[in-house]
């Protein structure tokens, strides 16, 4: 019994070492892929080797990476106060938040519904979900901002969050109506039975869909974090509600010359996305793994 | 005794066609009851608002709106018929875009599906050491924000950026290529750098796919002595089929929307030879005096109509060849 109970220690150290049927063959991939990750990752180390360089040394730099003469952290600084970053990344911590619980909120209701209840409507509201997700039309960007400007949102950080938040969805709506659809109907009959209400029962069902609240929130965060139409049209004439890809993207027509704060302001824009990515990857997979077998 | 074994299958509740569904046969949790109903209304209401309001209703929008000549402020009342339509079908830089964002489209989906499946495969092999390491490598690029891509390969990419300084290093180079900067190169460069940014997602959506696949599949296929290259072209492969396709709708779609990586980088130039739709939309109705939403809408729906017929007619030859072929 005790025996078994340090099998699996045994088992990973096996795994890696002891396997020797695919050991070249994973030396070998070794290699390769830590040639190709250099280059697939050098977009990044450059910029971050950059954010620590003098003007000129970035200009004279080419491909070396390592600063020659001093490390510059005066270009965090610069980036911070005098680009506005500190706004900008303010603005985008609360547009993404913000977008990322009205997104995990209104579609695993949406998805609870669709799977749960057999109501008047239903394959017809899922099929029009289904079918938008595969209209290729390049900009409905238009009469978004019309919708937005006649409810008198344009240039508020409300209008912006309201455009982020309901131009997606569908993919997630989706994603939560395959899961719950999962789940056995003896756990909703016993539920009823012992008197659970509906919002009981949502409740109740709600953490078991872990795996695609991970998904979508690392799927929505990255992509209103990275969003960059939407809050360049909604706030054309307020700059200071500018997130971070408009406003370094406006930075460098502003400060053409500064290229080292561009470095530390993309440097810093890149670290909370990757923190969310890092805390939720255990779900991610398994989350849309779910959802693609319907 | 034979009777009896052949009207065994169809007997048996487990068999793959499920009964036809009467009304009263729904389950008892499904059931609508009491308040249920107004807890649907409730539930249902943020998402089809929202969706109504963002997705729905601007796609509708745009179709009326191409109707019209119209600048954005105001009500609509210069009904222009097919004006507008008219107008764009006689642009040539309206059809040098959409020429471009076919190109783009269709080129980053053929070298992106095929190298992240490719990947995908590998990152899911038992056998595998540190998948999770390279699984974040291939991800990362999605966590820069494609404006931010854009500039940042401007500055790799130029004539004294890190790339001409290897490839003159090397000598592969005589002199340097502006890559971004030359009209014969800047559409494929654009085409590289979205495929570099947007990799990681579809290697998910494929890994997502691939350990779908039941286990027990593979485990017939041991017994019949397949190995592992055999085991991924006659089981994985057709077994990801059906989600293949949806994946490379996705990926075709999504990639006819780009905007933020042009905008950031060449602006759809040199000349117009990355001039894509989005932005072509983009200038009518943002940049350009007088703005005209009423022609950029009437380039929106001629392009989406474009494409839909073409990618259902080309939906409808594959199911019909693949039907064929069983």
């Amino acid at each position: 019994m005790a025996q078994q109970a340090r099998e699996p220690r045994i088992g990973f150290l096996r795994r890696y070492f002891r396997s020797g049927r695919y050991f070249w063959l994973n030396l070998t991939l070794l290699v390769i892929l830590l040639v190709v990750s250099f280059f697939w990752l050098y977009p990044f180390l450059w910029v971050i080797f950059s954010s620590l360089k003098t003007q000129r040394d970035m200009f004279t730099s080419g491909a070396r990476l390592l600063p020659d003469e001093v490390w510059e952290w005066g270009n965090y600084n610069r980036a911070w106060t005098e680009a506005n970053f500190n706004v900008y990344f303010m603005n985008t911590v609360i547009y993404a938040s913000a977008a990322t619980a009205i997104e995990v909120v209104k579609s695993s209701m949406c998805g609870y519904v669709l799977a749960r209840y057999r109501f008047f409507g239903r394959r017809f509201l899922y099929g029009i979900i289904l079918a938008t997700l595969f209209i290729p039309i390049a900009s409905i960007i238009i009469p978004q901002f019309n919708l937005v400007r006649s409810l008198g949102l344009l240039n508020t950080r409300f209008g912006v969050i309201l455009a982020l938040s309901g131009g997606a969805g569908a993919l997630y709506v989706l994603l939560f109506t395959s899961f719950f659809s999962t789940i056995p109907e003896e756990l909703f009959d016993s539920a009823k039975i012992d008197g659970a209400g509906f919002l009981q029962t949502f409740l109740l069902v709600l953490p078991l869909a872990r795996p695609i609240i991970g998904t979508v929130v690392i799927f929505q965060f990255m992509s209103t974090w990275n969003e960059f139409n939407i809050p360049l049209v909604f706030t054309l004439s307020r700059p200071e509600l500018r997130n971070l890809a408009v406003g370094m993207y406006a930075f460098q027509g502003e400060y053409s010359v500064d290229w080292t704060g561009f470095a530390a302001g993309t440097a810093m824009s890149i670290i909370p996305v990757l923190l969310v990515f890092f805390i939720f990857q255990g779900y991610f997979v398994r989350g849309l793994q779910g959802a693609v077998k319907q | 005794m034979s009777q009896i074994a052949i009207d065994k299958p169809t007997a048996d509740p487990s068999s793959n066609v499920p009964p036809k569904r009467k009304k009263r046969d729904i389950p008892y949790s499904m059931r609508v009851q009491g308040w249920d109903a107004l807890w649907i209304v409730l539930f249902l209401a943020p998402f089809v608002l929202l969706y109504g309001g963002f997705t729905l209703w601007p796609l509708i929008a745009t179709v009326m709106y191409s109707f019209y000549d119209w600048n954005g402020v105001g009500p609509l009342t210069d009904y222009v018929g097919l004006q507008n339509y008219i107008e764009i079908a006689e642009s040539p830089s309206f059809w040098n875009a959409f020429f471009n964002t076919l190109v783009f489209a269709t080129v980053n989906t053929i070298i992106k599906l095929p190298l992240s499946l490719f990947i995908a495969v590998l990152l899911t092999q038992r056998w595998m050491w540190a998948k999770r390491i390279w699984r974040t490598v291939f991800f990362a690029p999605l966590v820069i924000p494609v404006a931010l891509a854009g500039l940042m390969f401007d500055f790799l990419l130029n004539t004294r950026g890190a790339l001409n300084d290897v490839l003159l290093n090397l000598g592969i180079l005589e002199r340097p290529i502006d890559f971004l900067g030359t009209p014969d190169t800047a559409l494929v460069t654009l085409i590289l750098i979205s495929v570099w940014q947007i990799f990681g997602q579809y290697m998910i959506y494929w890994m997502a796919a691939l350990q779908n696949v039941p286990e027990t599949v593979y485990e017939a296929a041991d017994m019949d002595g397949a190995n592992g290259w055999q085991k991924l072209i006659y089981v994985t492969l057709p077994m990801i089929r059906p989600v293949a396709v949806i994946i490379l709708f996705l990926s075709f779609v999504n990639a006819l929307k780009v905007f933020g990586l042009v905008a950031a980088t060449t602006e759809g130039g040199p000349g117009q030879s990355t001039y894509v739709v989005s932005y072509f939309i983009y200038n009518q109705a943002f940049r350009d005096l007088p703005f005209r939403y009423g022609y950029a809408s009437a380039a929106a729906v001629l392009f989406g109509v474009t494409v839909l017929l073409a990618v259902s007619a080309q939906g409808y030859f594959v199911r019909k060849v693949g039907q064929e072929g069983n």
